[in-house]
């Protein structure tokens, strides 16, 4: 991994990376344990996205807006919602209903070449040799929402693999047409971010693929941290940095505790 | 108030509510994560000492980790349990990775189809089948359903009826009312499922109290058993308003779930000796400075 000498933190570049990708009048969800998902979403409104919706997942609470990212299950977000919903109702549009969410973004234990997520175990599951969280809503947002987004806070092999361990969100499944096929809706993961660089699909095979590295970040490291093989364009983009406005607004309106800063520093060399 | 309290029939010693919990019995969990996670109940659990529990916690965190780590459990199923930014669940994962305690894979669309079937009194619930390996770990929870050409493929997952649920709030009233300052979660709708529904609450208020701001009531009295009154009775988790998650205490006990030795010694001296004794060893200092100043308020204004 690099040291990266940039002023802003990992958790600050991906948030402004996330939001820029949001549009106008879109709706997401966010999870529990979300902090840069939440700093996107709300980077996005007060940008270029005033009427984006979003909802606590588990909370209920709407737009939730106070310039401190928090937990968003957590009961300080009610005095700063626009409504709360119930859980039990809101499980009709997060668990069954088609393309209701624009967007969700999600992190995982493992990726694959296919975008397809894990966040179950690594190794088999009856003895697997890590046990994780688990499912929650990742099933119903991968399976359900028009995109997704893929967010890594550590890009190495044991993080992006050839096919997941435990598939607990689909992706572009086996490539090509395989998710709608099996019969799911249109969509799929639309971007990974991780510490290296930014990730699309090629749209035919539906292969990852190398969209732009992050400054002082070469191929041969992606390639050397990643366990399957990338497509790689003839020609690689630079990810454009967060500019001077972005982190502006992001520490003045958004994060205005640092809590980005706080809890995602970029990784240590090795 | 005093005298209305004591002839509540609901609100009962956490000995007598429990007094319905038997080893071999599914134990459905509430709360969500850190959020209003019963622990006094827990605690209480251990302390009694019951086995082979099936538990069907909401996506939570110390109190399936605390029975898995105690031995009180069989099986679980897993929608989520894990610490959030202090890791992975540590008892629940030492468990998992030797064998000790068998999984139920399930996700989100899984407990929430299962849940409704169960308050609705129906056989199964039918889900979309969203492409996971969900079905070929749990194959008895996750079944193909049989579609109309053309439809969108299903799962039918069985119905979720928990013998005895375990819930907390932040106050109750003595006929069982029971307000929420923060989210309500899964919690009502288990209740509605669950054969035997037990909340435990941190103080108890009179009913003007509830009337006064009845939308704080998530579950009505119809769908509580009993209740019991444990102040900090969520501790080291949150209770929404009232007072904050213990980060100090749940990096201990991360640290104290490092092998099951260390880990015994800890439910010796934390889960076992009753509530009283575990808030004095928790100390009064420490407690106070996790309260939320105007938590129940904020909560009211809501």
């Amino acid at each position: 991994m690099p040291v990266v000498p940039q002023g802003f933190a990992l958790g600050e570049m991906l948030a402004v990376l996330l939001a820029r990708d949001m549009a106008d009048g879109e709706k997401a969800i966010v999870g529990t344990n979300s902090d840069i998902q939440v700093a996107a979403c709300n980077l996005a409104r007060a940008r270029h996205a005033p009427h984006l919706w979003w909802v606590s997942g588990p909370g209920g609470m709407t737009n939730p807006t106070e310039g401190i990212v928090r937990p968003a299950a957590d009961a300080e977000n009610i005095a700063v919602a626009q409504a709360v919903m119930d859980l039990p109702q809101m499980i009709d549009f997060i668990d069954w209903q088609v393309h209701f969410f624009d967007f969700a973004i999600l992190g995982a234990l493992q990726t694959d070449r296919f975008g397809n997520i894990n966040t179950v175990c690594v190794g088999d599951h009856a003895k697997p040799k890590l046990r994780g969280p688990g499912t929650v809503g990742i099933s119903a947002l991968c399976g359900l929402s028009k995109r997704f987004y893929i967010m890594m806070t550590r890009h190495d092999r044991g993080a992006f693999v050839p096919k997941v361990d435990f598939v607990c969100g689909a992706g572009h499944m086996s490539g090509g047409s395989s998710r709608t096929d099996a019969g799911l809706p249109e969509g799929g993961p639309r971007l990974v971010v991780t510490p290296l660089g930014v990730f699309d699909f090629e749209p035919a095979s539906k292969a990852m693929r190398v969209h732009s590295l992050h400054e002082g970040v070469t191929i041969e490291e992606v390639r050397d941290n990643t366990g399957f093989d990338l497509v790689v364009p003839d020609s690689i983009q630079r990810t454009s940095p967060p500019d001077a406005e972005e982190l502006f607004v992001l520490r003045r309106a958004v994060d205005t505790t640092g809590v980005l800063a706080a809890k995602f520093p970029w990784p240590k060399a090795n | 108030m005093t005298t209305s309290m004591t002839t509540s029939a609901k609100i009962k010693s956490l000995g007598d509510v429990l007094a319905v919990v038997e080893s071999g019995m599914t134990v459905g969990i509430g709360g969500w994560i850190f959020h209003g996670q019963p622990m006094a109940l827990i605690r209480g659990l251990i302390a009694k000492g019951v086995r082979d529990l099936t538990l069907v916690p909401a996506p939570g965190s110390i109190a399936p980790d605390m029975l898995i780590g105690a031995g009180c459990v069989k099986e679980t199923a897993c929608v989520f349990i894990s610490f959030e930014h202090l890791g992975l669940a540590p008892n629940f994962r030492r468990a998992a990775q030797s064998g000790a305690v068998k999984v139920l894979e399930m996700d989100g669309p899984g407990i929430a189809g299962g849940l409704r079937a169960g308050a609705c009194d129906l056989p199964y619930g039918l889900i979309p089948d969203l492409g996971t390996d969900l079905p070929k770990v749990n194959p008895q929870g996750y079944r193909k359903a049989r579609v109309q050409e053309g439809s969108r493929p299903l799962l039918e997952v069985p119905a979720i009826k928990p013998d005895v649920l375990l819930l907390h709030g932040q106050q109750a009233d003595e006929e069982g009312n029971v307000q929420y300052f923060g989210a309500g979660y899964f919690d009502l709708l288990m209740a509605q499922a669950s054969k035997h529904v037990i909340c435990s609450v941190d103080r108890i208020v009179p009913t003007s109290t509830v009337r006064q701001s009845a939308r704080l009531t998530k579950i009505p009295s119809a769908f509580v058993d009993t209740i019991v009154v444990t102040p900090f009775g969520a501790h080291p988790g949150c209770s929404p308003g009232l007072y904050d998650q213990d980060e100090a205490h749940l990096k201990a006990y991360v640290a104290a779930s490092r092998d099951q030795k260390s880990f015994d010694a800890y439910l010796d001296t934390h889960a076992r000796g009753g509530e009283a004794a575990y808030r004095e060893r928790i100390g009064a200092a420490a407690l106070a400075g996790l309260t939320a100043g105007d938590g129940g308020n904020r909560g009211a204004a809501s």
